[in-house]
């Protein structure tokens, strides 16, 4: 009887699960095969659309690059910086509210918000950024245009998002307090310092936590869109454009349904080895005794 | 009893789940103009007015938002007893344009739309766009208002028409007449000239140009094109060819060559990227002497809210140097009904491209009429000078051209975005611009 009570009550989950992502992951496997178009088409066309993204040359592997080297960057620099941030925090200090509180703003401002505001602070004309380069070199006729010189254009986008660890400071801290008091009793015993506690007995035990931190962060970046549209819309050129400003735009300007779920499963497959990867260096099944 | 309301609250949620489902397939929502297969167009009671679904980016603060509210009104005033609209408002031409497209690849586009950026060629390609020559042909009246001009324009190879323009685009550009007396200079006649005259005016201090590259480079096509189409016969052949798939000619290398000039030292600093609003309030505010815009733009000029008091009395309008000028028509509107409710979708489509919609826009937007069927009145005529001038240099125009955006494919003109910034930092030339256009092109 239980069996059927606990079945009853999931039927609705997976009834959801199989129409909203089940379902649609079979059309976009089986789609990415063929030349679907917004206007018509279907027609089974094998590989063509993954020889067509991947051969040598070709403009979606700066896609992929892109969005490899913005992964990276977030699960190192991004990661460091919050756990960084949460260990000092963890200090209770009297900053420790007002900090935490200023360094969260950035993850619950809506991404739009934070492109349009991005877009003012670097604007080459009246933006924040020139406007103190100007002021501290001298230089009038300073006009750096950020989001569009292709020098710049990469990093400028990148610190839209970089520097803000605010979830891995909340997750970490979070896991700290769970840390039994004992432990940084025996280290103040033993006579360890501050420092040594931190790296040598409570960071190793955070390592399934910003394991979690990592696979979120790696997630993120190939998940990016908004910020993207807002503030480069992809280029100079592709220089920063990702696989979702790809897909959108062989979607939707190109109408090429068809090549932009065979992207689609790319982009699939790279967030599935992502997470692979990850739990593997992090080695998040183990435990940590 | 914990066993009974368990057994009870399982059975509430699996019926809420059902019901929910099927109430929500039964009901339409007054907001979603998605056509319900056989639903559509039908009331619920069978007594009341028919629904036409119409979806409208006309909203907020675009220009044509007033005249657009102004047109809906009134046709709610004349056929409000059998006809209701049902109206998706889109904030944006661009979510406008996404939804249309997403919509089209699931044959489900509204029954009355604006088919513009190749929402109209994905509505013939889907079979949902209804040709309307049949229709127009049998009402010479709303024939006599579209005019041969507008159908000519919008008919297919195979002699089809599948959509009605609402307005004729006549485009020069303004600029600022107290800027050009005091840079000692005049609108040029040559593309030498032009170029001689961008660099006066920045000796005289002012920064030449409005332009803007982000969204589909708008502001900055518009010279492009002028540039291109009136270079000469060939340039003028591309620039009034209907998506053409080869953009490697001289005149387009050529005219890419100055556009990395005029975007590198004769534009505003934020030219790159920015997007077409930026270009426009540079100039509004003064801050620069020319723009490259259509008469919607007059409206602005008199805003206080957007442009410093007495700009329009400063303003002048010129024809693009070689005597030439755009001189388009818009896509316009496509029909997608379905038989049920096509008899009233089709009165809407000609109330939307008819006399009092054209007399409207004219009014509230600067949108030329499609015919001289609409005359303008001497009280217009002496309150928007600046609409009536681009009627009267058009007819002087030794090159005439469509724009960019009604030639060339989306994909084509998303390209410009991202290839501008290479061009003018130097990462790519003129030819491998151009090049890149043409595989954009090709690859549709």
């Amino acid at each position: 009887m239980n069996k059927f009570w606990i079945a009853v009550f999931v039927l609705p989950a997976v009834l959801l699960f199989s129409s909203v992502y089940a379902v649609s992951l079979v059309i976009l496997i089986t789609t990415s095969f063929t030349n679907f178009t917004a206007g018509g088409g279907g027609n089974f066309i094998g590989l063509s659309n993954y020889i067509q993204l991947l051969k040598p040359g070709s403009e979606f592997l700066q896609v992929i690059k892109n969005n490899i080297v913005w992964v990276l960057l977030q699960t190192t620099l991004h990661i460091c910086l919050g756990v960084v941030i949460a260990f000092i925090l963890a200090r209770n200090k009297w900053y420790k509210d007002v900090v935490r509180t200023i360094y969260m703003l950035p993850n619950i401002i809506p991404n739009a918000a934070l492109g349009m505001l991005f877009l003012f602070i670097l604007n080459p004309k009246f933006g924040m950024v020139n406007s103190a380069i100007r002021f501290i070199t001298g230089n009038k006729s300073f006009m750096q245009n950020w989001f569009m010189e292709p020098k710049t254009a990469f990093g400028a986008l990148t610190i839209t998002w970089l520097p803000y660890a605010g979830i891995t400071v909340i997750l970490v801290m979070s896991e700290m307090t769970s840390v039994s008091r004992s432990l940084y009793e025996a280290a103040i015993i033993d006579g360890a310092s501050e420092f040594q506690t931190n790296i040598y007995i409570i960071l190793p035990l955070m390592r399934n936590i910003i394991g979690t931190a990592t696979i979120l962060a790696a997630s993120n970046m190939l998940q990016k869109l908004d910020i993207i549209l807002l503030t480069t819309s992809g280029g100079p050129g592709v220089r920063t454009t990702n696989m979702p400003m790809s897909i959108y735009r062989t979607a939707l300007i190109e109408n090429n349904y068809g090549l932009a779920n065979a992207q689609g499963i790319i982009l699939i497959l790279l967030g599935l080895l992502s997470v692979i990867i990850i739990r593997r260096l992090y080695r998040m099944n183990e435990n940590n005794f | 009893m914990k066993r009974f309301l368990s057994m009870a609250m399982a059975v509430v949620i699996v019926l809420a789940l059902v019901l929910t489902g099927c109430n929500n397939a039964r009901s339409g929502n007054a907001t979603d103009p998605t056509p319900k297969g056989n639903e559509t167009g039908q009331n619920t009671s069978g007594s009341g007015p028919v629904q036409v679904t119409y979806a409208t980016f006309r909203v907020g603060a675009h220009v044509q938002a007033p005249g657009e509210k102004i047109m809906l009104e009134e046709f709610k005033k004349q056929y409000g007893d059998k006809i209701e609209l049902v109206i998706e408002e889109l904030p944006s031409d661009d979510v406008y344009i996404n939804k249309m497209k997403t919509l089209a690849a699931s044959n489900s586009l509204p029954d009355v739309l604006d088919g513009k950026n190749g929402i109209r060629e994905l509505a013939v390609q889907n079979g949902q766009a209804r040709d309307l020559l049949p229709y127009l042909e049998a009402d010479p009246e709303w024939k006599k208002y579209v005019g041969e001009g507008a159908i000519n324009a919008n008919m297919t190879e195979d002699g089809k028409l599948y959509s009605i323009s609402y307005s004729r685009r006549i485009i020069g550009y303004f600029y600022n007449k107290d800027m050009f007396e005091k840079a000692g200079i005049t609108p040029a006649k040559t593309w030498d000239e032009f170029m001689s005259n961008l660099e006066a005016l920045k000796e005289a201090g002012f920064t030449p140009i409005a332009a803007a590259t982000g969204e589909n480079a708008w502001t900055a096509n518009l010279i492009l094109g002028a540039m291109i189409g009136s270079a000469n016969d060939e340039g003028n052949k591309l620039m009034n060819t209907m998506r053409p798939t080869n953009y490697n000619t001289p005149e387009v290398i050529n005219a890419l060559e100055m556009m990395k000039k005029i975007l590198k030292d004769y534009s505003n600093p934020d030219a790159l990227g920015s997007i077409y609003a930026n270009a426009a309030n540079v100039f509004c505010q003064e801050q620069a002497a020319i723009i490259a815009n259509g008469p919607w733009m007059v409206g602005d000029f008199t805003n206080p809210e957007k442009s410093v008091e007495g700009l329009a009395d400063r303003l002048g309008l010129a024809m693009y140097p070689n005597d030439s000028m755009y001189s388009e028509f818009d896509p316009g509107f496509i029909l997608c009904a379905k038989d049920s409710n096509l008899e009233e979708a089709l009165t809407f489509l000609k109330f939307r491209t008819g006399p009092f919609s054209q007399r409207t826009f004219l009014e509230t937007a600067g949108s030329l009429p499609l015919t001289d069927q609409i005359e303008l009145s001497e009280e217009f005529k002496k309150e928007k000078p600046l609409v009536v001038q681009h009627i009267e240099l058009a007819g002087q125009a030794k090159y005439t051209f469509k724009t960019l955006d009604v030639t060339a494919y989306p994909i084509v003109i998303d390209s410009f975005q991202q290839l501008y910034p290479e061009l003018v930092f130097g990462e790519i030339t003129a030819e491998e611009f151009a090049q890149k256009l043409t595989e954009a092109a090709s690859s549709q």
